[in-house]
């Protein structure tokens, strides 16, 4: 906050239209030595993401093919949009207990990543798919299966999480 | 009061509280609206002084005191905001979790439980021990109700001493000393019919009850006080329910009516709240047996029915069975409805069963008193024997039944016998039975969760139900059906407003005359002559 506030306010201008002002000068080099073009044309070229990247939020899935939730709830809790809904149950596992249901809207989720943060276990993650479109409501609606992804896929996030989350 | 008890006068930390003398500081500390840390303190149990984390410091006292088993004394000064205070709960709750095992994404009780709750407030942020920590049993199946969790248990004993004082069944116990100290079960299991409450005094989710375990997160639950429907004690009750559907019902404190118990038979008595068989919508007789049909078409047929009935064979011929399950204000409209149509007879039945000294009760409904306090029924069965006589005697040729609870008295083919011969028969209950099949109109009930109104119970206090569940849209109470029946029969036209219907009820001569609607707080209130 201090860096704002307290600065000469044309000089704080000017540091938040920095990265304008960086991406104006480049790109007018580039025109200048000729590009035409400097639209990205999805789908066939992608951007580079950061791994601070929050795409749709997924299940963790251990090597043994089960997830790693306990359906402790408290991603339900913490979702400001309440697209997360939960109905635990026992099983004989020594965790004792798993999400018998586990549903996400994705057309309601806004991919805050509070779940992700509220997850006592790294059982919710952020993943990097963005690409989540579908054709009807219900395709929107997602399940257990289909949010399960193997912990190996979700590496690039889980190491962003622990180094700056103090995990 | 005829036996005045002498107050004393305590300071903490500089606040001057109030308490009877005799009293324990720490309930008086609490009594006065203080946040004193405690786990093996409860207020109807014996006093334990096992867990330490009460203790506050005392001017003239050498050491710091645990203020569950320190007497008030006039001019006492105590200091709770104090270093050493503070230091000591920090310590104390250090030890309580240095074996705990940290388990609450998976504990039931995470939410509600006392460790988490005095460990993120007075606690100290991060352990300190890099040592593994004990394994005990986990899960362990103790009794018909109950799980216990040993490594989650803080050795407070309440559940001991519940089993010891209230039950008096003594199945729980501390076996081994200091640090090999663990909770469990010698000769028999814990089976008795309060094995519950065991999980309710429990601070921590030592032990849990296989109801609820794994079933719900308690910070989705919302509470509604209520009152238990299960026997004629009222034991006063939480409903706690989520996503439209009942997960639990607990006790509520009520020092006059069931102290902070409650039976188990009580307590897992709410799915019949959400059971699938239920009505859904009023069911008509037709040609191809009963049909649904809408609400205002249904309270037509059924009043068309009674009026028909009555045109040939003379109001008298007609009985009624009150339902003790409804609350007062519903019965009263029931008898306002009757006497609009002038119908000749009611009774009551009401299911019996077990019952013992401490709260259990013989009659397994929640409101038979108000009936017979509103002046409905009368007799030491509530007039039932003579209208089953009238019916064979077919003085009786029309029967306006709310409830089932005429097949639940053990003269099932009496019944039956009588329900296949009566000329017109109006049922009003929760589930479609196979005797309502030949009913003009079945029309659905509500239960106790799904409305509000009182109840009297077995000692005639008058207590208050809550809405817990919501009905679907165009739903008709039980009050509501009553209202609109009389208001076809008769020239009357009445709303089902609770407190128009209490006024309409309390007036001279009533048995409930001198109780004001708004004066039954949570704890209910007598009624005269009880």
């Amino acid at each position: 906050m201090a860096t704002f506030s307290s600065a000469n306010p044309w000089i704080a201008i000017l540091k938040g239209l920095w990265v304008s002002i960086r991406h104006f000068f480049g790109n007018l080099g580039l025109f200048l030595r000729g590009r035409q073009d400097f639209a990205i044309h999805f789908p066939e070229q992608r951007l580079v993401q950061p791994p601070a990247l929050r795409g749709m939020p997924v299940l963790a899935q251990m090597a043994d093919g089960k997830e790693r939730c306990v359906a402790c709830g408290l991603c339900e809790w913490a979702c400001p949009t309440s697209c997360i809904t939960i109905y635990p149950a026992e099983t004989a596992d020594e965790v004792e207990r798993y999400p018998e249901i586990f549903d996400i809207d994705m057309s309601r989720c806004m991919f805050c990543g509070l779940c992700e943060e509220a997850c006592p276990e790294e059982a919710i993650i952020m993943s990097r798919q963005i690409e989540i479109a579908s054709y009807s409501r219900r395709g929107s609606l997602w399940h257990k299966a289909d949010l399960l992804v193997p912990v190996n896929q979700l590496k690039t996030r889980t190491d962003y999480l622990r180094r700056n989350y103090e995990r | 009061m005829s036996n005045p008890v002498k107050t004393v006068k305590v300071t903490v930390d500089n606040q001057v509280i109030e308490a009877p003398e005799g009293a324990t500081l720490l309930q008086a500390m609490l009594d006065a609206g203080l946040d004193i840390p405690h786990y093996c303190y409860h207020p109807k149990l014996s006093i334990d002084g096992s867990c330490r984390l009460c203790q506050v410091k005392i001017d003239g006292m050498p050491k710091l005191q645990i203020s569950c088993n320190t007497q008030v004394r006039d001019g006492m000064v105590v200091h709770v905001a104090d270093p050493e205070v503070e230091m000591t709960r920090k310590g104390v709750l250090e030890l309580l979790l240095l074996n705990h095992p940290l388990d609450c994404p998976i504990c039931d009780k995470a939410g509600e439980c006392w460790l988490q709750n005095f460990s993120m407030r007075f606690g100290a942020r991060h352990a300190r021990t890099i040592d593994t920590r004990r394994k005990r049993g986990k899960r362990l199946d103790i009794g018909e109700q109950i799980l216990l969790d040993q490594e989650r248990c803080i050795l407070c004993r309440r559940c001991v001493r519940f089993c010891r004082e209230i039950s008096k069944s003594n199945e729980l116990f501390i076996f081994g000393n200091g640090d090999q100290s663990v909770l469990d079960i010698y000769d028999q299991r814990l089976d008795n019919d309060y094995s519950m409450n065991v999980a309710d005094v429990c601070p921590v989710g030592a032990l849990e009850t296989k109801d609820f375990h794994h079933r719900m997160r308690v910070w989705f639950l919302e509470d509604t006080a209520s009152v238990c429907p299960s026997c004629s004690n009222g034991c006063n009750i939480m409903i706690s329910s989520a996503r439209g559907k009942i997960w639990r019902l607990t006790p509520r404190r009520n020092d006059a009516v069931n102290d902070t118990w409650m039976c188990d038979a009580g307590r897992l008595n709410y799915k019949f709240v959400g059971d699938p068989a239920r009505l859904r919508a009023p069911m008509v007789a037709g040609e191809g047996g009963p049909a649904e049909a809408g609400w205002d078409e249904a309270l037509k047929r059924a009043a068309g029915a009674i009026a028909d009935f009555v045109k040939r064979n003379g109001a008298r011929t007609l009985g009624a069975i009150a339902s003790p399950h409804l609350t007062n204000e519903e019965n009263f409209r029931f008898g306002e409805m009757l006497r609009a149509i002038g119908a000749g007879r009611i009774a009551m039945a009401v299911p019996r069963g077990r019952q013992d000294d401490l709260l259990i009760k013989a009659e397994k409904a929640a409101n038979a008193r108000g009936v017979r306090e509103l002046g409905l029924v009368s007799g030491e069965d509530d007039g039932l024997e003579a209208m089953l006589r009238a019916c064979e005697a077919d003085e009786i040729r029309g029967l306006y039944v709310c409830g089932g609870d005429l097949l639940e008295i053990g003269q099932k083919e009496r019944v039956d016998a009588i329900l296949g011969k009566l000329d017109l028969l109006i049922v009003q209950d929760l589930t479609m039975r196979p005797r309502h099949g030949r009913a003009a109109v079945t029309l659905p009930a509500t239960t106790f969760a799904e409305k509000e109104g009182t109840f009297t119970n077995h000692a005639g206090r008058v207590q208050r139900i809550g809405r817990a569940i919501a009905t679907p849209p165009g739903w008709r109470t039980d009050g509501e059906i009553f209202t609109a029946l009389m208001n076809e029969l008769s020239d009357r036209t009445e709303q089902f407003e609770l407190a128009a219907v209490w006024a309409a009820m309390t007036r001279d001569g009533s048995r409930f005359a001198g109780v004001a609607f708004d004066s039954i707080g949570p704890e209910g209130a007598p009624v005269a002559g009880a």
